[in-house]
């Protein structure tokens, strides 16, 4: 075997603290390389150009390039070395950047562990084998989970780009929080008159297929062909005949049932539609607080129901799809504010969420616009808003900052003047967050123009007081102490995942952070592709987003889709595993591990025995090191590739 | 009717039906037994039970596979039995299990370093607490508690844990619970002692692979990592280094799987204590996943199945 070594400067990130010309002649020293050279940076043009050349000129076997992590120019490499003929896993990397040069500072420490990881990668190679890909079918259906706006986005543009779409939403209705919301920032325009007519595109979409309250139960299988079960829960309705006249809501007796819509200001009734733009516009029972379910008795809205839709034992179901790529939309949820018990939230009715009084400002609302504060119903006329809550605080482990609270306290307190001319508003911040085109002029407006009293400081308690509620705070600014006698205080309760998000990523075979945000494959390089082939993020169940980079990133994942449907067929990669025959006792171990289902069990001459299914294994390894014969092996990292990386460490 | 005499009853019975029955018999002397494979009535006969019979019937199994075997075992074979079927290593209706309640075994290390290495013993008399033996026309008589092998002080299943037919009545286990005490005691020393004492035992290896050969979960026959090269995880140099890394490699290939018939042990020439390294893995394997190797035919192995997460090891907190 012949092989070039190719030691990258990558300018002064590896060549300020390893002597990378040192590394490609003590390079030469390894067993069948025959050429070496140090280049400034080997992914530049000139770079790939002169590996090409060098294999051309050497008759090379393989290449080891030692620099940065393979993450990034692993890919670029490859092709690099096919271009010049050579098959592309015959190629390996060593990284010297990541684990050498960024983390020490002694050259010479740093220079001997560059040639030790380079010897590494050089015996690994003298052990690569050429691999070829498979070819397999593409189902160029796409699975959207969540039916937020970004959802919705990613959704709709799939279907334009002419792809069948199953949408699957957690609620009733789709729509998601900006549903909830009255007006959006920076312009200030009705959130459901610009996010209707989206959800209305959704219901009459002929590649859509909406699923409501459904939930992912099961997903198995692989990039291009994904098998997902759904649990469709009971609405106790036929949502075929159901026509979302509300006749129903009207006379159901049971009015205390719990107002998730409106996030709880208020109840509604046990049947219900949450709200007057829902799509799809169908009723639906809630278990919990329906009579003729929990008591037998009652049973009105039956009679009363024109079309006779409702079905007192519909059962929940479970529904098979059958998709290509999957792309994950669940949003976020609030934080808990009843975590700061010197604020009283959960405890003093008039302490509430940001999301609750968004509520209050929409003429859809439980107050039909009117601001009436919960307790007594009497319209405010000093509010407090109290920003970063759950927000930026390492006590409650909320360290990250929800981004746009800042923004939306701004554009509440904006609303509140123009529903209340003569009230007064407060908003104690830590700063304020707003970069984005028009923000920080909007954050302005709220100050100067409309009267915004910004009282930089954090609020240590609030307690009732009579009827009114004492929020005391410092003014950090003035460096003194604040009260403020308000009326109703506005938390602006941060952002968290999504209830379920982290179980829902484990179904997906997805990362997800410490707070069970979705991990993106590359913060910056790859932010709408997970590390899981086939399946996308959309929106802030990456991290908090507002309403334009959610719709921004749904059209991204689309994007993604599209391209990966603009294929026939899709290549799998060949590092998988393999079983070799004779080793194989037929114990089915593997089998049993394999979280793919990527091993069937077969017969050879009566004898059972382990067999993979190329295209469905993902090359993880868990078989490998499972199976006491050995009789597995992934190819690419092979026991015997492993074990001589490891003598050549130890050896050097 | 003695439990002998109803077990070669029962035997006598099923045989036709079946390809062998694998029992014990006595061996080139008194004291040592040997494997007895029955394929006729008149070999079963030579059948004896008792505490010379030490092998594990089980290690035959694997490699009878397409034939119908009969198996004799005591309490500890049967836990292999269980071990393979769980495993899918066996096809349990092929094999017919014949029972009887296990008094215990001698280990014949102990009986040379009680009396010496005394050459051919003409004639073995078994009590229950006592073997008296006959050498050389002299009688050397050792008290059965004095020889016990150590795994039958901690026997929790004595009686045969599967089985289609027992001879005789079940009887009650040695010990209630076994809490790795020898283990512990083995930990309680330094990092510096155990390695020497590692380094020392198996100076003495002669890498015959008797221990492997014994063993009744060892399924790679021609492939064991010993011999291979393809991978090559041990080499043929004469170190400690390479004895000692065998030994871990089959120790974490028994993790969980071992069952402490202690053949591994009993089988080596040089009588180096490696049952230790594995019932270090099953006393981990124990604290981690509250699981006992070839108990229970329903039960999964821990290592041989995946989970994202342990029922004892809740990172998540769900
Ligand atoms: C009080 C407040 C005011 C705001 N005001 C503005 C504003 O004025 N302008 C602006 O730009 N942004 C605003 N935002 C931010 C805005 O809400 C978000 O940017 C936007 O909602 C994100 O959309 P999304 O689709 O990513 O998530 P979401 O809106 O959270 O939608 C996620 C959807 O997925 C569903 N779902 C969750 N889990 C599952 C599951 N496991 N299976 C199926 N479905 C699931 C949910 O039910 C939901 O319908 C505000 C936020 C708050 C809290
Ligand atoms: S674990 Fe190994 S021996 Fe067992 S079936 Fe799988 S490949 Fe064969
Ligand atoms: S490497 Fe093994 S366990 Fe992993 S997906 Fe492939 S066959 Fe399954
Ligand atoms: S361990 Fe139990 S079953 Fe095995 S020989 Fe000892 S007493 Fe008998
Ligand atoms: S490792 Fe030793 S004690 Fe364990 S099953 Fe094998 S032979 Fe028996
Ligand atoms: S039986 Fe003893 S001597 Fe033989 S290989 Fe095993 S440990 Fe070494």
């Amino acid at each position: 075997m012949k092989i070039g070594v190719f030691v990258c400067h990558c300018g002064s990130n590896i060549g300020g603290t390893v002597d990378a010309a040192r590394v490609a002649e003590a390079s030469r020293e390894f067993p069948d390389v025959v050429f070496t050279s140090d280049t400034m940076y080997a992914c530049s043009e000139p770079g790939q150009d002169g590996i090409i050349q060098a294999i051309k000129d050497n008759q090379l076997d393989g290449v080891v390039v030692s620099s940065c992590t393979p993450r990034m120019h692993e890919p670029t490499f490859r092709r690099t070395v096919e271009r010049a003929g050579l098959n592309r896993f015959m190629f390996e990397m060593a990284n010297i950047r990541e684990h050498v040069s960024w983390i020490g500072k002694d050259k010479e420490a740093n220079t001997n562990k560059a040639i030790e990881l380079t010897g590494i990668a050089v015996e690994k190679l003298r052990r690569d084998q050429p691999l070829f890909a498979k070819q397999f079918d593409i189902n160029k259906r796409v699975l959207v989970i969540g039916g937020g706006v970004a959802g919705i986005q990613a959704a709709l543009d799939c279907a334009d780009g002419d792809r069948e779409v199953v949408l699957v939403e957690r609620e009733s209705t789709i729509g998601g929080k900006m549903a909830k919301l009255d007006k959006t920032f920076p312009t200030v325009d009705c959130s459901s008159c610009i996010l209707g007519p989206k959800m209305v595109d959704v219901a009459q979409h002929p590649k859509i297929q909406l699923y409501a309250m459904a939930e992912v139960e099961e997903i198995g299988g692989y990039v291009g062909n994904y098998e997902v079960k759904i649990r469709r829960k009971a609405p106790y309705v036929n949502w075929d005949l159901c026509t979302g006249c509300g006749l129903c809501m009207e006379k159901c007796p049971s009015k205390k049932s719990t107002d998730r819509f409106n996030e709880q200001v208020g109840s509604t009734t046990a049947i219900n539609i949450p709200f007057p733009q829902a799509i799809p516009k169908k009723a639906v029972i809630d278990p919990k607080f329906c009579i003729k379910l929990t008591k037998g008795k009652c049973g009105i809205c039956a009679k009363i129901c024109p079309t006779k839709a409702i079905v007192f034992d519909q059962r929940e179901e479970i529904i098979s799809e059958s998709v290509g790529a999957i792309v994950a939309a669940t949003g976020y949820d609030l934080f808990d504010i009843s975590k700061y018990g010197e604020y009283g939230g959960g405890r003093l009715p008039d302490v509430i969420t940001g999301l609750q009084y968004e509520r209050l400002l929409s003429a859809s609302g439980p107050t039909g616009g009117h601001v009436k504060r919960p307790s007594d119903g009497k319209e405010p006329k000093t509010i407090v808003f109290v920003q970063c809550v759950g927000s930026r605080d390492k006590s409650v482990d909320r360290p990250y900052c929800s981004g746009f609270c800042c923004m939306y306290t701004a554009k509440q307190a904006i609303l509140t003047k123009d529903h209340i001319p003569d009230s007064s508003s407060y908003v104690f911040y830590m700063d304020i967050r707003s970069p984005g085109k028009m923000y920080d002029e909007f954050t302005r407006r709220a100050m100067e123009e409309y009267g915004t009293q910004y009282v930089r400081g954090r609020v240590s308690m609030i307690y009732p007081q009579g009827d009114k509620l004492m929020v005391r705070g410092a003014d950090t600014l003035m460096g003194t102490q604040v009260e403020v006698e308000a009326d109703l205080v506005v938390l602006a309760a941060g952002a968290e995942a999504a209830v379920g998000a982290p179980q829902l990523a484990e179904k997906l075979r997805i990362s997800y952070d410490k707070y069970g945000f979705f991990m993106e494959s590359h913060p910056k390089l790859r932010p709408v592709e997970t590390n899981t082939a086939g399946v996308y993020l959309a929106g802030s169940c990456q991290g908090p987003k507002d309403i334009p980079a959610s719709v921004a990133q749904g059209s991204a994942a689309a994007a993604k889709v599209l391209a990966l449907f603009a294929k026939d067929k899709l290549e799998n990669d060949p590092m998988i595993s393999l079983v070799d025959m004779k080793r194989c006792v037929g114990c089915g171990k593997c089998v049993r591990v394999c979280p793919f289902g990527a091993i069937k069990e077969i017969d050879v001459r009566g004898e059972p025995k382990a067999e993979v299914i190329e295209t469905v294994c993902q090359g993880c390894g868990l078989c490998t090191a499972t199976c006491p014969q050995g009789a597995i092996q992934l190819s690419h990292f092979t026991d015997n590739q492993i074990l001589a990386e490891v003598n050549a460490l130890c050896q050097l | 009717m003695t439990i002998l005499t109803q077990l070669k009853e029962q035997i006598t019975a099923q045989l036709p039906k079946l390809d062998m029955v694998i029992g014990w018999e006595q061996g080139y002397d008194a004291l040592h037994a040997t494997p007895l494979f029955m394929r006729a009535a008149e070999d079963v006969e030579r059948l004896q039970i008792g505490p010379l019979s030490v092998h594990n019937t089980a290690t035959y199994l694997t490699g009878l596979r397409n034939k119908k075997v009969g198996l004799v075992v005591k309490g500890c074979d049967s836990r292999a039995v269980v071990q393979l079927q769980q495993e899918g290593l066996i096809d349990r209706e092929n094999v017919v299990v014949f029972g009887f309640p296990c008094d215990g075994v001698a280990d014949l290390t102990k009986v040379r370093r009680l009396i010496g290495d005394v050459g051919r013993v003409e004639e073995v008399e078994t009590t229950p607490t006592e073997l008296r033996l006959r050498v050389d026309g002299r009688e050397e008589q050792v008290a059965m508690s004095d020889v016990m092998a150590d795994k039958c002080r901690r026997c929790q299943y004595p009686n045969a844990l599967v089985h289609d037919h027992f001879a005789g009545k079940p009887r009650e286990p040695h010990a209630t619970s076994d809490d790795y005490t020898d283990v512990q005691e083995f930990e309680s020393q330094s990092l510096e002692t155990r390695f020497e004492h590692w380094k020392s035992e198996m100076s003495r290896c002669i890498r015959c692979y008797a221990c492997r050969n014994a063993c009744p979960m060892c399924v790679c026959r021609d492939h064991c990592i010993a011999q291979s090269r393809d991978p090559h995880w041990v080499t043929q140099d004469d170190m400690v280094r390479e004895k000692w890394m065998f030994q871990v490699i089959h120790a974490m290939h028994l993790a969980g799987r071992c069952v402490e018939c202690g053949e591994c042990q009993r089988a080596c020439p040089v009588d180096i204590p490696i049952l230790a390294l594995k019932r270090k893995m099953n006393k981990e394997i124990k604290e981690v996943f509250n699981y006992d190797a070839g108990v229970d035919p329903q039960a999964i192995p821990p290592l041989l199945s995946f989970q994202v997460e342990e029922e004892n090891i809740n990172e998540r907190g769900w």
